[in-house]
């Protein structure tokens, strides 16, 4: 597959994903996926619903395990870490690969306590450090100017679109390469999704970040790439621009103009 | 129309119930409290004249209900965990709630023969505090599953997963998040098993014995306030027993509601702050 004259970023990994089959018992999901991600890009991931987006983004950080039953076949690298095995170490994946959910769903903690968890649990004691990382996980959410002076209050003081930053900042605390994002403004309003888009575009370079979305103009807007899903099958993979105005398969002409469900 | 006559009715329902509810304890109260005092609280029974008092009564509730607790909690908080954190197998669940309902459902005094059968008949303890503890920690044990299995089931899976994500181990997950947002629910259930434990009486009428005299042992028999207040109304034939028994349903009812208090107390200020 093709990406164009994209450079690959250096320090944001690319993700290469080879012959990838998901099935949960007999239920196939994802049926011979095999694409790559430039590093330090934005993937938009669309598609009808069911075709299996959320279960490829589970599998980048192997959330995918926790459902019974699940086989997963195939080859999925991030970087040079191998994803897919028995004997992967799930804590350090998780540490490159972030995941902000369709939900906000900041743990009933501090503001503070919300972002400082990941960096505790890797064993950040000192209270100036963890200050300090808090601090910057929550400019990167551009979230800072908002909660500054609040960071002892309840996280669910803030308001659905603040949450869902803080969600941002909480993953961004423990510095991942690759940040998931499953829907993350399906529950927000438009002002708070605006708000959102304009993080992932800043977040642009840094991170390689992969967005599952229902809304097309979302895609249009903030991503680099688009792939398109249909029953488990990738059906087209290619700069965000191409695919909106000159798709290559009719079967992703007919989705975008909404003739497919 | 419809709306407003079951609206009444229900109101006449909830005022009857209030009712019928004060003035039992209001008699209760009325009869019990005038003879409650301190020499009540730490005298022995007594068949005579004298009205005597609960104090071993009142220590061997204490003794048998926070040992039977101190050994169930801890056991009831696993078996839940286990259940719910890392039960995924189908089958043990099925086998595990079938036990857990059974075991809620059968009648404490069968709890009490089969605690007899065992431990006194097979294993020739004594008729005692020791054995009185293990019956109700028997009956104890599956309340503390039911109520643990509750609170754990009530923190949102979204939280498990954003902490997964975020690079936990399962273990650290439950020890930083599950059981933080766990505990409140968790505190406020066990009172109320602690409570309800309180109250129990048929469990321990084969297995700790009817004894009033004052000792510090586990292996003689010992009485607690609920045995007591079930004596006093079968056989005894003290002259006060009527006031003896108010008296102890007034204390046994300020214990329940003590502990109530206090546990309700600790479960708020343990709360999540998500409200």
């Amino acid at each position: 597959m093709t990406l164009g004259g994209y450079r690959v970023d250096n320090e944001a990994p690319h993700i290469n994903v080879t012959h990838l089959s998901v099935a949960y018992r007999d239920q196939r999901i994802l049926k011979d996926v095999s694409m790559t991600v430039p590093g330090g890009r934005v993937l938009a991931v669309i598609g009808p619903s069911g075709c299996g987006k959320s279960t490829l983004l589970r599998v980048f950080n192997r959330l995918v395990d926790r459902v019974s039953g699940v086989h997963i076949k195939g080859q999925v690298q991030v970087g040079n870490f191998e994803v897919i095995g028995d004997h992967v170490d799930l804590v350090e994946l998780r540490q490159k690969v972030g995941m902000v959910f369709q939900h906000p769903n900041p743990f009933p903690f501090s503001v503070f306590d919300n972002v400082a968890y990941g960096p505790r649990l890797q064993g950040v004691k000192n209270s100036n450090r963890l200050r300090l990382l808090v601090e910057n996980s929550l400019k990167q959410a551009s979230l800072w100017d908002e909660v500054r002076g609040k960071l002892r209050r309840p996280a669910s003081s803030l308001s659905g679109g603040q949450q869902q930053r803080l969600c941002i900042a909480r993953a961004l605390a423990v510095s991942p390469q690759v940040l998931l994002m499953d829907e993350p403004t399906s529950a927000l309003d438009p002002l708070s999704t605006a708000k959102i888009e304009e993080l992932v575009l800043a977040l642009k370079g840094r991170y390689t970040v992969i967005l599952v979305t229902h809304n097309l103009q979302q895609a249009a807007r903030v991503s680099d790439f688009t792939a398109f899903f249909r029953e488990g099958h990738l059906v087209e993979l290619g700069p965000t621009k191409e695919v909106f105005t000159t798709p290559r398969r009719s079967a992703t002409e007919e989705f975008l103009t909404g003739r497919y469900e | 129309m419809k709306g407003t006559t079951w609206h009444r009715l229900a109101v006449v329902g909830s005022v009857l119930t209030i009712a019928v509810f004060g003035l039992l304890l209001g008699d209760l109260v009325w009869q019990g409290l005038p003879q409650v005092s301190l020499g009540f609280l730490w005298k022995t029974p007594s068949e005579l004249s004298s009205l005597g008092g609960i104090g071993p009564e009142l220590l061997n509730t204490l003794v048998m209900v926070g040992a039977a607790s101190a050994i169930t909690i801890p056991l009831g908080l696993a078996a839940a965990i286990l259940r719910i954190e890392y039960g995924a197998r189908p089958g043990f669940l099925l086998v595990f709630d079938r036990m857990r309902y059974t075991l809620l459902s059968l009648p404490t005094v069968v709890v009490g023969l089969m605690i007899y059968e065992w431990v006194i008949a097979g294993m020739r303890w004594p008729l005692s505090v020791g054995s009185g503890i293990i019956a109700l920690a028997v009956v104890n044990w599956p309340f503390i599953v039911d109520v643990s299995v509750a609170a754990l089931s009530g923190v949102p899976d979204s939280f498990r997963e954003a902490s997964l994500a975020l690079g936990a181990t399962k273990y650290l997950t439950l020890l930083r998040v599950v059981l933080p947002s766990a505990l409140s629910a968790l505190v406020s259930g066990v009172g109320m098993a602690i409570a309800r434990l309180m109250g129990e009486s048929a469990v321990l009428i084969f297995t700790a014995g009817i004894n009033v005299s004052r000792h510090w042992g586990w292996s003689a028999p010992g009485e607690t306030l609920a045995v007591h207040l079930w004596y006093l109304r079968t056989e005894s034939v003290a002259p006060h027993a009527d006031a003896q028994a108010a008296a102890t349903g007034v204390v046994l009812l300020l214990l329940v509601g003590l502990v109530l208090y206090l546990t309700q107390k600790l479960a708020h200020w343990l709360k999540p702050m998500d409200t």
